[in-house]
This record gives structure tokens, C-alpha cells and sequence, in this order.
């Protein structure tokens, strides 16, 4: 393989150039931008982090920019000459991909596109730009499919897509540069670790191209560094850029004028309206971030029915929503026709666009680093501050704002918990190699070894993967009719022989993070967005819900279509959509615990604080405020049954795990059924009778022994691994969204993943996806590092049981809390002869 | 069979004994009533290359075989869905019911066609199940696939694999495969190892019969 020649990065033509295009539009290159092209040039590749909208975008572009300009000197234009639009470039005529631009959301493709064609046009670089997602027109992909742009903007799942064709290896014959945008979101999930082996691939296909990733400031940079780059031989070496520092970020909430009569917790709706109201009112343009897309769309048609002279001028901002209505959207902010947007975090990242006046945060932000980037989107000047305002949906919620300012003064950035070697991504990213051209098992397992999510990856789960990949693993040897990946007689490589495999791959690749999604339509008139399957499967015709800000009335689902006409007003359900709650991250966490300790001392700073003073006397009067050195545990009795509340704060994952394990170990005492919630802060345990506690703690019910044991079986006692596995199931192909034509055959291979859960322990017990859901929940789910180390400090904590007459504030959340896991040491038939049919749908 | 084996009820006059092993066993017609077997429905699955486990089959005939043996039945009656789909007529799938019937050659077996069985076609002629398409009248009786008042009898149904959701103090919940009887027609279980549950909302009159584990527990 020959090396790549480059240009001498010391020859000042080569940044002059970008320094002149700089400068005649009035701007000046930052010196991290011009360390990123120097390094650029000279083979290497690395990482740069930096606050959003701080010029990370022209860092990693201008490099081969620079690069294409000096290998052809000719063909570009003298910068000195006046400003004109450059040949535009013919595609056939185009230089071949040579960039790939990875970017995390769809939503963002259309922006970053922008932003790289603006120095091509004006340089008169022929090169050809283009996007390739999820929302590419069919004709669109069938042209890229014939010829790759010079420039292919494209997300994780559509790269595997390309690495699938069987054409991959020439397709990639002249990359230069692979840019990961966003590399923060896609650290730390299977998207980041797809990511992860398609990089190893392209490495592998084109040895000596540069890898550079654009990432926001988080606490392990080094990991990051080391995810993105791989840790194989490197040919070039790794370097981390900081770029510009981050501005002051003014951190304030909007406190409500009467606490007392603020409901405690749950889902508050918009009680805060006017507030917000008011606080939009105070610029010409504002951005109201939310945590989840079901609350964009309740917050918007709250805003737009207490200001009905917005509409036209408020929109609302979501990754669900059709592509043509978000880059509405995003244009109607750029040229300052919206006064504001409510939107998730598909608007906290990306691009530039220009910075607003106010910026909001409905909910707690959950994070530091989350809420440092959603200031960033306000006072993008140079040298101005960042400032977000944040609004509680419930009273309790104003601590984790004032810890939340804690961090940013403290500078208590995050880190991405990275994810191992996940098998699931695995299988399907090897049967992706086979329909790509093939491989040799050696060869491959180097390649996925160079990256660091597989790096300790064992010979015997490599042997697991090949043969469930061909022979459909132990429990299949000899089943003829079964094939997936085949070796062929000549060349011994590995590929995919059956089309309808193929098909379905393919199908399958997209399907890492979602349920399988329903276009939503109007019958006459245009596409909406999509919502998930199972929301739409609960609507009868007829039905009311909200979408995309639109109040509709659902008519029937069609070609995988759900079709619908305008509904007079806005009532009945609105979509929600999986996976959309985060936890309270370690670091906020420990902050939240000092503010408590601050507050059980009577010691309450900032407006947060002294707003939320007279719940925190309720809890205080009631039951008990714990200091940072105690464990509160509160047993209340109400018709539902005897409560336990246990309050580590440690966030909702460690609850969870703590849950299980505390209710196995005193239903290990005698047989008691426990029905189990949690949430950031706590844990409740509610059984029909008392539960032995006291007991317990004397038995070591918060010891961090036996962890080892206790855990699993705790996890074994609840369906938690059971629906981890469904993403599992789904990204190692075992069961398939809704497919677009579904026929006969497609009906016929519908299976739920639990059936497929339990058909697997019973059939095929030492199937590694099985151990892999149960690793999963362990390591992910769980966090189940943080799960012993929160029970060493539990141990050495005081307890502090209170018994008050009425649920505590601290506690309510946790009552009305209705997602709930069940531990038991009963026997089914004991259990069942307590309960009753539930008949409140059938008879409502 | 004693008492603890099952569940007995009494419709239109005539005892029913409703097994934990997801079948009803109808005494007076020494006949076991089976709904949704799925034979073939992993060998469907592996020729799509999904690799669902080996054994399936086995296991579900294998409880076949012991229902017949310990209520004596000489005959056995499918609600329909006996095959899965064309492509699950796999050679080893069909060697195995072979074995089967070869085991129990003396039962008498009847299939009364389903939506599946429309598909995957009727069983290989060798294995002597006679078909017919639904109702099979056997009075009080009218033997379905699709759970429907019928004009000729008290329906009894499979295809919708029920199960039934149950809730309890303390905010218990949990969902277990059931027999449901309505005015009409009555609802069992599916009886193929490799087949799901969907969950049916009784009326407050219905009565329901859950499996937990070993008994068959009524539930109100």
C-alpha cells in the first residue's frame, strides 16, 4: 500500500491561504484552528474539544482543504482576486470521497453541510458535498449509489449501510479524513461503539487516513482520544486540542412565587407558564430546552396557548420530526423570523447558528457539562457570557440547580462512561464486513481488536461470534437450513450468500437506538415526522393526539404509515418516546447530597435554596433532612401497603440496582412480594406487609459483601435483563422492526424479544447475548462500579430510620412513581391467590 | 387424573379439566383439546437464518406425549396453527411429529384449520391427522380456531395465545398464560413451547383460569 504523499505543512502557502479567506471576511483563525491544520497536514489525526460554536467545524475542514489546494494549485482560485462563486463541480467530474463527516443526529446534517460548502464555493474547490441519513430521497441515494459526493456528510448508521455494499473497499480507495462530529454523544452508547469498528474498517481499507473528532469538554478526554483513534499501531499518532476556553456561564432559575402550594413532585405540566412567558418576553429570540420530546410538545402548545399572537413565530424542535420542518426551523433562528424555539438536545448540539438571547431549561439538566453546552447556546460573542435560566418542574428540583451552579464553579465536568466490548454490535458489524466485500477471520478479529471498546476482547467470545454468525451458535450445530454468513470454497472468505439475509441486515442496521419507528402523515398534504410503533398501535381511529405542535386526529395506519387529518383543538395523548430519561449524573449527585447537609444545618444559600426552605422544613418536621454522613430511611403505612424509603441520592441507575438488591436480600428472610420504584434520589420498597428491616440492616443489609452473588441473583429475581435484552435482540438481528413491506413471510418471523429472552435461557443457556443483557444491566444499567462504591459509603453511614404518619416531600416522588420492578421469595401460586384481574381497562 | 392436575369447570353439562400444561381434557370423549402447537415455527425461523435454539419441538411433543399417557385420552383435537408456515416443514421438524404419532399410533387426531395451517398447508398425509376446516360440531361443542359465538355449539377456541393480567396490594402486578370462558366461547392457551402471549380483557362476568407454574389457579 503506498503511503499518502502530503504537502509541507511548513510551507506558508499552505495556511496563508486559509488565513487570507479568514480575513476577508473580517475573522481571524483561533491558534487551535491553526494547530489543528499544521497537525492536519502532517499526517496526524486526534481529537478536539471545545464549548459548541467555537469554530471546531473549520478546524477540521480547512485541513484538506489546504491539503486538495496544494496538490493543485491551478484549480484553485487566487484569494486575492474578488470574492467570486468558484465552477461549480460536475459529478462525474468530481475527485472521488475523500471526507467523510459523521455526525450523531440527522438534524444536524443539514446545517454542517452548509457550513462546509461556504470556503468551497468561494475557493472554486470542485469538489462535490453532499448528505446521506435517513431522510435522503430515494433518487438521491440511487445517483450517491453510482458515484460517492467528494464530501459525504452521513450518520453511524448510514456509514455501516456504505460499508455493507459489496463495492465498500473501492469506495473508500481515496479517503483522506474521517471527522466524528459530536463525539461526546456518541461516546459511551453502541452508536459510539458502531462508530468505533466502522473507523477501524475504513483504517483497515485505506491504512494512513486521519481521523479527527470534534467533541464538547468532558472529564475523560484521554478515553475519548482513545475510542476515536484505536488502539492498534497507529500510523499517525493522537493528539488532543483544547480549543477556545469556555465562557462564564451564568447559572439562575425562575422560583415559584408560592412554594407551598407547588405540587412536591410528579409531572407538574406548565405551571410555570407565565414565568416563562415573561422571560422569552425579555429578548428578541430564545431557545426553551426540554428533557424529553414529549415535553417539547406540551411546553410548545402551552407557550403558543398563552401567546396565540406567536404563531408563525414560535416553533418546536425535536429528532422525530420530518426533516423539512426542522430545517424550517433551524432558518427561521438563523434569520431571526422565530422569537423562540422549544427543542431537546437536538438544537443543543451542532453547528453554528446565531447565538439567542435567552436560553431555558425546563426540568433539571442532570448534569453539568449538559447544562455548560445549553448556556453555550446563548452569548456566542466573544468574551460574552452564557447565561441559562432554568425552570423547575417541581420544588425539589431547585436543589439540583443551585448544586448544578456548585459544579460549574467547581469546574465538575462529567466523564462518558465508556462501553465494552458489546457482542450485539459485534454480530451485526461482522455479518456488515461479510456483505462488504468479505474477510478472513484473522484479519478481522486484528482490526476489531485495534479498537477499544473490543480491545480485551477474549478468543472464545470471537470464536462465540463466528459461529453464530454461520452456524447459528451450540445450540443450532447441524441444522442445514440455517445460514448467515458462509465460507467460500475459494479464498476461504467469509460472506453473505442469501439475499434475503442481506435484505434484512441491511433493514436491521439503522435500529441500534429505537423501536421501530411509524411515519406519521397527513392524508392530504405532507409528512410529519415518525413517533414509535407501539404509540401508535394503542390509537383507535378517531383518536386525538399531538405531534409536531399539531393538534390531529389519527385515521389508520398504511404502509407503515400513520395517516392523519387536522383535529379542531389540541386534546388526547402525546407520543413519548423510549429511552429519553437521563440520570442524575455521579458528579451532581454529590453536589445535591452537600446542598442537603447544607440545609439539614439550617444553612440555606441562594435564592434556590431560600425558595425550597419551606418544603425542606416539611421534611425536616416530619421526618428527617439527612446530613452527608447519613442514610435516611423512611417506613410510612398508607392502604397501599408498608414503605421503605431509602435515600442514597446516587442517581436513578444505582437506585435501580440497589433496589433489587436490598428487596432480595430481605425477601431472603422470609417470603414477602416487593414492588420497587426509583428515581434520582431514592428507592421505595412497598410490600403488602412489614418487611423485617430491622433485621435485616443486622444481617448486613447494606454491607458491600457479597456482591458478587448478590447481584446477579438479585438481577435474576427481576425482568430487568429480560428487557435489556430487546435492544440486544435487535441490534444482533434476532427480531426486526416493522418492515416496510410486510408480507406473509415477514409476519411470520415476528417474535417478541422476551418470548425470544426466555426461549434462549431455556433452550440455550450459555448463549453469550444472554450473559452479554445481564453484563449489560450489571455495567450499564446498573453502573454497578458505582453500585459498590455507593455501598461502601452506605456502610460506613449512619442510619437514620424515621417512621412519619404522612409520605415526606423527599419520599412523594418516588409514592406516584408507577414504572415498577418486582422481587419475591413467595411462590407464584401464593402470590396469585392474593390478587385480582385487572379489569379497569375492560371496564373503563 | 386427581383433581390436582387441573382445573375443572362445567359448561353447557359438560366437565371440562383445564391442565397447567396448556390444554383442556374433555372426559366424557376421552379427547384432549390442543390449541396453536407452531410446530415449525423455529425451523421457519432458522431458514430465515435466525438462530433460535434446537429443541422446541422436542419439548413440545415430548408434553404431549405425557398428557395423552396420564389422562388416558384417545384422542387429541388442534385448534388450529398445528404448522407454523411452509417454510418450517424443515425434514427434522417433521421426522420428530413422525416419531410422535408413530409413539401413539393407536390416537385418534383431528385438526381443525387455522389461519397458520392455511399457509404452511396441512400435515404430511403419513401422519393420519384428519382436517377439517372449523367448526368440527361435537355437540355441546363447536371445535374453532377463531374465538367466535357459533351457531352449532359453545365455541371452543384457540389463536389468540390469552394471558391475563393480575394486579394486587402493594402494587403487585403480573401476567400469566389463561384459559377464558365467556358466555359463548372459550379462549385456550397456546400450547407450542415457542410461541408468545397477548394479553385479553376479560368482562367482569368471563370466568378466567390462570397457569402459575404447576396449578391451574381460577382468578377474579
Amino acid at each position: 500500500m503506498s503511503r499518502l504523499t502530503l504537502p509541507d505543512p511548513s510551507s506558508a502557502t499552505s495556511l496563508g491561504r486559509a488565513e487570507r479567506w479568514f480575513a476577508a471576511r473580517g475573522w481571524h483563525p483561533f491558534p487551535f484552528q491553526r494547530e489543528v491544520w499544521r497537525a492536519y497536514l502532517a499526517g496526524e489525526s486526534g481529537l478536539i474539544h471545545a464549548a459548541t460554536g467555537t469554530g471546531k467545524t473549520y478546524a477540521a475542514w480547512w485541513g484538506p482543504l489546504l491539503e486538495w489546494a496544494a496538490e493543485h494549485p491551478d484549480e484553485v482560485l487566487d484569494l486575492d482576486a474578488p470574492i467570486a462563486s468558484g465552477p461549480a463541480a460536475r459529478r462525474n467530474a468530481a475527485a472521488p470521497l475523500r471526507v467523510l463527516w459523521i455526525t450523531p443526529l440527522r438534524a444536524l446534517a443539514a446545517d454542517t453541510e452548509e457550513a462546509l460548502r461556504a470556503p468551497l464555493v468561494s475557493l472554486g474547490i470542485p469538489w462535490t458535498l453532499e448528505t446521506r441519513t435517513g431522510d435522503t430521497s430515494p433518487a438521491q441515494r440511487a445517483r450517491q449509489g453510482r458515484r460517492l459526493p467528494t464530501a459525504l456528510v452521513t450518520t453511524p448508521e448510514s456509514l455501516s449501510l456504505l460499508l455493507s455494499r459489496s463495492d465498500a473497499p473501492e469506495l473508500f480507495a481515496d479517503l483522506r479524513l474521517v471527522v466524528v462530529d459530536e463525539w461526546h454523544e456518541l461516546l459511551g452508547s453502541k452508536r459510539g461503539v458502531q462508530v468505533e469498528l466502522a473507523l477501524a474498517r475504513l483504517r483497515a481499507l485505506r491504512p494512513g487516513v486521519r481521523t479527527w473528532g470534534l467533541s464538547a469538554t468532558i472529564g475523560n478526554l484521554e478515553e475519548a482520544a482513545e475510542a476515536l483513534l484505536g488502539v492498534g499501531e497507529r500510523e499517525t499518532s493522537a493528539r488532543i486540542v483544547r480549543g477556545v476556553e469556555p465562557k462564564e456561564v451564568v447559572v439562575d432559575a425562575l422560583i415559584p412565587p408560592v412554594v407551598e402550594r407547588f405540587p412536591w413532585a410528579g409531572h407538574l405540566g406548565t405551571q410555570m407558564l407565565p414565568q416563562v412567558v415573561a422571560a422569552i418576553e425579555e429578548g428578541d429570540s430564545a431557545i426553551v430546552f426540554t428533557n424529553t420530546r414529549s415535553q417539547t410538545e406540551i411546553w410548545y402548545q402551552a407557550i403558543l396557548a398563552a401567546r396565540p399572537d406567536w404563531a408563525g413565530r414560535i416553533a418546536l424542535h425535536h429528532g422525530s420530526l420530518d426533516r423539512g420542518r426542522r430545517e424550517w426551523v433551524e432558518e427561521g433562528l438563523r434569520t431571526g423570523e422565530l422569537r423562540c424555539v422549544v427543542a431537546t438536545s437536538s438544537l443543543d448540539l451542532g453547528v453554528d447558528f446565531s447565538p439567542v438571547d435567552r436560553v431555558l431549561q425546563i426540568g433539571s439538566p442532570k448534569g453539568v457539562a449538559r447544562l455548560v453546552q445549553r448556556a453555550g447556546r446563548s452569548g456566542h460573542r466573544p468574551g460574552a457570557t452564557s447565561r441559562v435560566t432554568c425552570v423547575p418542574t417541581n420544588v425539589l428540583e431547585l436543589i439540583e440547580v443551585a448544586a448544578a451552579r456548585d459544579g460549574i464553579r467547581l469546574g465538575a465536568i462529567e466523564s462518558r462512561p465508556l462501553v465494552e466490548r458489546p457482542l450485539d454490535v459485534l454480530v451485526q458489524h461482522v455479518v456488515t464486513v461479510a456483505l462488504g466485500g468479505g474477510f478472513h477471520p484473522d484479519e478481522l478479529l486484528r482490526e476489531v481488536r485495534s479498537t477499544r471498546a473490543y480491545s480485551e476482547l477474549r478468543d472464545d467470545e470471537w470464536r462465540w461470534t463466528l459461529d453464530f454468525v454461520t452456524n447459528g451458535g451450540e445450540a443450532l450445530r447441524g441444522y442445514p437450513e440455517y445460514s448467515r454468513v458462509v465460507v467460500e470454497d475459494d479464498g476461504g472468505r467469509w460472506v453473505v450468500g442469501d439475499a434475503g439475509v442481506a435484505r434484512r441486515h441491511r433493514q436491521s442496521i439503522g435500529t441500534i437506538v429505537s423501536d421501530a419507528q411509524i411515519a406519521v402523515q397527513y392524508l392530504r398534504g405532507g409528512a410529519l415526522g415518525s413517533v414509535e410503533e407501539s404509540f401508535v398501535a394503542r390509537l383507535k381511529p378517531g383518536d386525538r393526539f399531538t405531534f409536531a405542535g399539531k393538534p390531529l386526529e389519527f385515521v389508520r395506519v398504511r404502509d407503515m404509515k400513520a395517516w392523519v387529518r387536522k383535529a379542531p383543538n389540541a386534546k388526547g395523548a402525546i407520543p413519548r418516546w423510549m429511552g429519553s430519561r437521563l440520570p442524575l449524573s455521579r458528579a451532581l449527585a454529590e453536589l445535591l447530597r452537600a446542598r442537603l447537609d447544607e440545609a439539614s444545618r439550617g444553612i440555606y444559600r441562594e435564592a434556590e435554596m431560600e425558595a425550597v426552605r419551606p418544603v425542606l422544613e416539611v421534611q425536616r418536621r416530619w421526618s428527617h433532612i439527612p446530613r452527608v454522613d447519613e442514610l435516611l430511611v423512611e417506613r410510612v403505612r398508607s392502604r397501599e401497603g408498608f414503605h421503605l424509603f431509602v435515600f442514597p441520592f446516587e442517581g436513578r441507575l444505582v437506585h435501580e440496582g440497589l433496589a433489587a438488591l436490598l428487596a432480595y436480600r430481605i425477601a431472603r428472610l422470609r417470603p414477602i412480594t416487593f414492588s420497587l420504584a426509583a428515581n434520582d434520589w431514592g428507592i421505595e420498597l412497598l410490600a403488602p406487609e412489614e418487611a423485617p428491616l430491622e433485621q435485616a440492616i443486622g444481617e448486613g443489609l447494606f454491607a458491600p459483601s457479597n456482591l458478587l452473588e448478590d447481584v446477579p441473583a438479585s438481577l435474576n429475581a427481576t425482568e430487568m435483563a429480560k428487557r435489556q435484552f430487546r435492544e440486544i435482540a435487535r441490534v444482533s438481528g434476532l427480531v426486526f422492526p416493522g418492515l416496510p413491506r410486510s408480507g406473509k413471510t415477514a409476519r411470520q418471523l415476528q417474535v417478541s424479544s422476551g418470548l425470544f429472552f426466555d426461549v434462549l435461557q431455556r433452550y440455550d443457556p450459555r448463549n453469550l447475548l444472554l450473559s452479554q443483557a445481564h453484563r449489560e444491566v450489571l455495567e450499564r444499567q446498573l453502573e454497578s462500579s458505582r453500585l459498590g462504591r455507593t455501598l461502601e459509603r452506605l456502610a460506613r453511614a449512619k442510619i437514620v430510620i424515621t417512621t412519619p404518619k404522612r409520605t415526606p416531600p423527599l419520599a412523594f416522588p418516588l409514592l406516584v412513581d408507577r414504572a415498577r420492578e418486582r422481587v419475591s421469595s413467595e411462590t407464584l401460586g401464593e402470590r396469585i391467590r392474593k390478587m385480582q384481574l385487572a379489569l379497569e381497562r375492560a371496564a373503563g | 387424573m386427581s383433581a390436582a392436575d387441573g382445573a375443572r369447570i362445567h359448561v353447557r353439562g359438560e366437565e371440562l379439566v383445564l391442565l397447567p400444561d396448556r390444554a383442556a381434557y374433555w372426559p366424557a370423549r376421552a379427547t384432549l383439546l390442543v390449541a396453536d402447537p407452531h410446530f415449525g415455527k423455529a425451523a421457519t425461523f432458522r431458514a430465515a437464518a435466525i438462530p433460535v435454539p434446537a429443541g422446541t419441538t422436542e419439548v413440545t411433543l415430548g408434553r404431549l406425549d405425557a398428557l395423552v399417557s396420564r389422562t388416558g385420552a384417545r384422542r387429541v383435537v388442534f385448534l388450529g396453527d398445528f404448522l407454523h408456515a411452509h417454510a418450517g416443514r424443515a425434514p427434522a421438524t417433521l421426522r420428530a411429529i413422525e416419531g410422535w404419532r408413530a409413539r401413539n399410533g393407536s390416537l385418534e387426531v383431528l385438526l381443525v384449520r387455522g389461519n397458520h395451517d392455511r399457509h404452511a398447508g396441512d400435515p404430511p398425509r403419513e401422519l393420519a391427522i384428519e382436517c377439517v376446516d372449523a367448526p368440527a360440531v361435537e355437540p355441546p361443542f363447536a371445535l374453532v380456531h377463531y374465538p367466535a359465538p357459533a351457531a352449532e355449539g359453545y365455541a371452543i377456541a384457540g389463536h389468540l395465545h390469552p394471558a391475563a393480567s393480575l394486579v394486587g396490594r402493594g402494587r403487585q402486578a403480573t401476567r400469566l398464560p389463561c384459559f377464558w370462558f365467556t358466555a359463548e366461547y372459550a379462549v385456550l392457551p397456546a400450547f407450542g413451547e415457542f410461541t408468545g402471549v397477548a394479553t385479553v380483557e376479560p368482562d367482569p362476568q368471563d370466568r378466567v383460569f390462570v397457569i402459575a407454574e404447576d396449578q391451574v389457579v381460577e382468578v377474579r
